[in-house]
C-alpha cells in the first residue's frame, strides 16, 4: 500500500507557540531510557546488531516543516538526523511526510525523523552532553547580531571563521532548502549564517 | 508557610511574617524579626513611572531562610521582595537589606561564607555579597522553569538546582555557564534536595513524585530511589485512596548517620539510617507517628530531631536517637525552655495554615495538544477515502503553490458530493 504525500495546505499552523506553557509533551525520563528505534527502525533492527550502536548526530532544532531534513539525509546516509518541532500540525507533516518518502523509496530515508518536543525545556531528557557545532541561520540581521553576541560571549563556544566553512556541505543547503529559506530568496532577502563550536571550559 | 533551622544554639523558626531565634540552653530573650515592619523599597522615580504592575506590594511573608555553615550569619527572602541578611554573634542584628527581582524559593550560604545564592520562581539563580552587604545580586544561572530548591556541595564546588520541570542540574559554582551534569529521574516537580554531612559525592532529593532518590551528583548516576507511601502503607491499606504528597523536607544529621524525611500533610516522619557492608547504602529504619502534620523538622548539632508541628500545644518535638530508636524527649528542659519561649509569639500567630498544600499547584495539568487534533485528522482521512478513487497529485519533494491547491480541492469537492449521495 503506497503512502501518499502528505499536501501542507491540511497542516498549516502558525508560526509562533509559547515555548513557556505546559504543553503535554512525551519525552524520556533520561537519555539512556530514550527508545530511538521506534524512530529509526532500520537503524535499530536485529540485523544491524553487529554494528555500534547508532546515535542522533544532528539535530534541526525548529525544523519546520522539514526542508533541511529531507535534503540532509541523502549526504549522511549513515547517521542520525532529528528534527524537533514544537507546533502540532507542522511536526505531524514532518512526520507523514518521512513515512511517505521512506514507502516510496526503499532503503531511503530511514536516517531522519521528526519529534514534537520543546527542545529549550526538553532537550537534556534526549541527549547527554557532547561536543559539536552549532549552525544558525536566519534572515533577520538583529536575530543573526543577538545570537552571535550570546554565542560569542558565552564562554563554553567559540565562533568558527568563514575561512574554515568553505567545503561545509552543510552551509551551502541551509538558505535553500527550507520553507523560510525558499521564501528568502524569493523576497530577494539576506542569509545571515553564524556557526560556533563547543569548546572546553578554560578554568 | 513555615520552616525551621538549628543555627549553633539558636532554634530558628519563620512562621508568616516572623523570624523568632529560640535559644536552647540560656534563657535569653528570643530574638524577632518581623518582615512588616522592616525597611520598605525607597521609591524612584523610574519605579514610579512603570505601569506595568511590577510595584505590587508584597505581603511580607518569608518564603525562605538560610543559616550559614559556622552558625554566624543567617538570611531570609519575603513576598515583598526583600533579602534580609542577620549577624547571630554576639548578638543578632540586621546587616542589610536588599530587594531580589522575582520572588524567591530557595537561598543558600557558600561555605565559604562569601556569598547568599537565592533561586527565584523564574528560574534564575542569583548570587549576593556577604563581604560587600549591600551590594546588588548577579545573575548566575537559569532553568527554564521555576526553581523550587537549591544547595552546594562541599568546598563550594558546585551549585545544584532543582525545577518544577523535574530536573535537577549540577553546575560548576565559580563557571555557572558550565553544566557539570543532570539528575534525571524524578517524574514530578523536585520539591527538596539535600547534600547530606559526611557523604561528599551524594546528593538526596524529593519530588511531587513521593520518592526520593539518591545520586552520585558529579555523573547524575542515580544509586537508590525510595517511594515514600510504600514505605508508609501497612500491606493490608487501600492504596491509591491517598492523595499524592510530595517530598517537603529531607534533613541530615550533622554526623551523616541519620536522614530525616517529611511528606507534606502526612503526620508522621521516615527516618533513614546508614548500613555499612561493601559499600555504604542508605536504609529506611524506623517511622516516627506524630500528634499533627509537621510544619518542618531540623536536626540540632547534637543531632537530635526537632520537628516544628502546626499545633498551638505543641509547637515542637524532639526526639533523640537511642540505641535503635528514636524517642521524643517530651521532659526535656531544652523543648520546655523553648516551647516556653516561643508561645506567647505563637499565640499571637494565625496557626492555620499547615492544612493547606504548598505544592498541589506544582503538578501539572495534562492538556493533550494531540487528540483533538488526531480526532480531526481521521475525519479528514477518511472523508478523502470516501470520495476515494481520485488519488490526489502527490506533489513530491517540491512544493505544490497554494493557488493550485486551492482549485484542486474546488474540482475534487463539485465532482465527488453527488458519488457519494448516490
Amino acid at each position: 500500500m503506497s503512502v501518499s504525500m502528505p499536501q501542507k495546505r491540511y497542516y498549516r499552523q502558525r508560526a509562533h507557540s509559547n515555548p513557556m506553557a505546559d504543553h503535554t509533551f512525551e519525552y524520556p525520563v533520561c537519555p539512556e531510557d530514550m527508545d530511538w528505534s521506534q524512530l529509526y527502525p532500520e537503524f535499530f533492527s536485529d540485523h544491524q546488531s553487529t554494528k555500534k550502536a547508532a546515535q542522533v548526530e544532528f539535530a534541526d532544532i525548529g525544523c519546520g516543516y522539514g526542508g533541511l531534513l529531507v535534503e540532509l539525509s541523502p549526504l549522511f546516509p549513515n547517521q542520525l538526523i532529528l528534527g524537533l518541532e514544537i507546533r502540532v500540525k507542522v511536526s505531524d507533516y514532518v512526520q507523514d511526510r518521512i513515512r511517505s518518502l521512506r514507502a516510496a523509496e526503499t532503503g531511503s530515508y530511514q536516517n531522519i525523523a521528526c519529534l514534537r518536543s520543546n527542545a529549550m525545556k526538553y532537550l537534556p531528557n534526549f541527549f547527554s552532553k557532547g561536543q559539536g557545532l552549532v549552525y544558525t541561520n536566519t534572515d533577520v540581521e538583529e536575530v543573526h547580531l543577538w545570537m552571535v553576541k550570546h554565542f560569542s560571549e558565552h564562554l563554553l563556544f567559540t565562533r568558527v571563521p568563514d575561512a574554515e566553512l568553505v567545503d561545509d556541505v552543510i552551509i551551502s543547503r541551509l538558505g535553500t532548502c527550507t520553507e523560510e529559506g525558499k521564501k528568502v530568496q524569493r523576497n530577494g532577502g539576506k542569509n545571515y549564517l553564524a556557526v560556533f563550536r563547543r569548546v572546553e571550559d578554560q578554568n | 508557610m513555615a520552616a525551621l533551622g538549628a543555627c549553633g544554639e539558636w532554634l530558628v523558626s519563620t512562621y508568616e511574617k516572623k523570624l523568632i531565634a529560640v535559644h536552647t540552653k540560656k534563657s535569653r530573650e528570643p530574638f524577632v524579626f518581623d518582615c512588616s515592619a522592616a525597611e520598605q523599597k525607597p521609591k524612584d522615580t523610574e519605579a514610579d513611572n512603570k505601569s506595568d504592575g511590577s510595584e505590587e506590594t508584597g505581603s511580607d511573608k518569608i518564603l525562605a531562610f538560610a543559616i550559614s555553615s559556622s552558625a554566624k550569619l543567617v538570611a531570609l527572602t519575603d513576598d515583598t521582595k526583600r533579602l534580609v541578611l542577620f549577624r547571630c554573634e554576639p548578638s543578632w542584628q540586621v546587616i542589610s537589606t536588599r530587594w531580589v527581582v522575582r520572588r524567591c524559593t530557595s537561598l543558600v550560604f557558600t561555605e565559604a561564607e562569601d556569598e547568599v545564592w537565592a533561586a527565584d520562581k523564574s528560574g534564575d539563580v542569583y548570587s549576593f555579597s556577604v563581604v560587600e552587604p549591600q551590594k546588588t545580586g548577579e545573575l548566575k544561572l537559569g532553568h527554564l522553569s521555576m526553581l523550587l530548591s537549591m544547595t552546594l556541595t562541599p568546598n563550594d564546588k558546585y551549585v545544584i538546582t532543582a525545577d518544577r520541570d523535574e530536573k535537577i542540574r549540577v553546575s560548576h559554582l565559580r563557571s555557572p555557564h558550565n553544566i557539570q551534569a543532570f539528575c534525571l529521574g524524578h517524574l514530578e516537580f523536585v520539591s527538596s534536595l539535600l547534600a547530606p554531612p559526611g557523604h561528599p559525592q551524594w546528593l538526596l532529593s524529593g519530588s511531587g513524585d513521593g520518592t526520593m532518590k539518591l545520586w552520585e551528583y558529579e555523573s547524575g548516576r542515580r544509586l537508590q530511589s525510595w517511594d515514600l507511601k510504600q514505605l508508609r502503607d501497612m500491606p493490608n491499606s487501600d492504596t491509591g485512596k491517598e492523595k499524592r504528597s510530595a517530598v517537603s523536607r529531607i534533613a541530615g544529621s550533622p554526623g551523616g548517620h541519620h536522614v530525616a524525611v517529611q511528606c507534606e500533610r502526612v503526620p508522621s516522619v521516615q527516618l533513614f539510617g546508614m548500613e555499612q557492608g561493601t559499600e555504604e547504602r542508605l536504609v529506611p529504619s524506623s517511622r516516627v507517628t506524630l500528634p499533627h502534620c509537621p510544619l518542618d523538622l531540623t536536626f540540632d548539632p547534637q543531632g537530635r530531631l526537632w520537628v516544628m508541628l502546626d499545633s498551638r500545644e505543641t509547637p515542637f518535638l524532639m526526639y533523640t536517637h537511642t540505641q535503635d530508636s528514636w524517642q521524643c524527649d517530651s521532659e526535656s528542659p531544652e523543648l520546655k525552655s523553648v516551647t516556653e519561649a516561643l508561645r506567647p509569639h505563637w499565640e499571637a500567630l494565625q496557626v492555620s495554615a499547615g492544612l493547606e498544600s504548598q505544592f498541589q499547584h506544582l503538578y501539572k495539568a495534562n492538556f493533550d495538544n494531540m487528540a483533538s487534533y488526531r480526532e480531526k485528522k481521521q475525519q479528514r482521512l477518511q472523508q478523502q477515502n470516501e470520495h476515494g478513487g481520485k488519488k490526489k497529485r502527490g506533489p513530491g519533494k517540491g512544493q505544490q503553490s497554494n493557488g493550485d491547491s486551492k482549485k484542486a480541492k474546488k474540482g475534487n469537492q463539485s465532482g465527488s458530493v453527488p458519488k457519494a449521495s448516490s
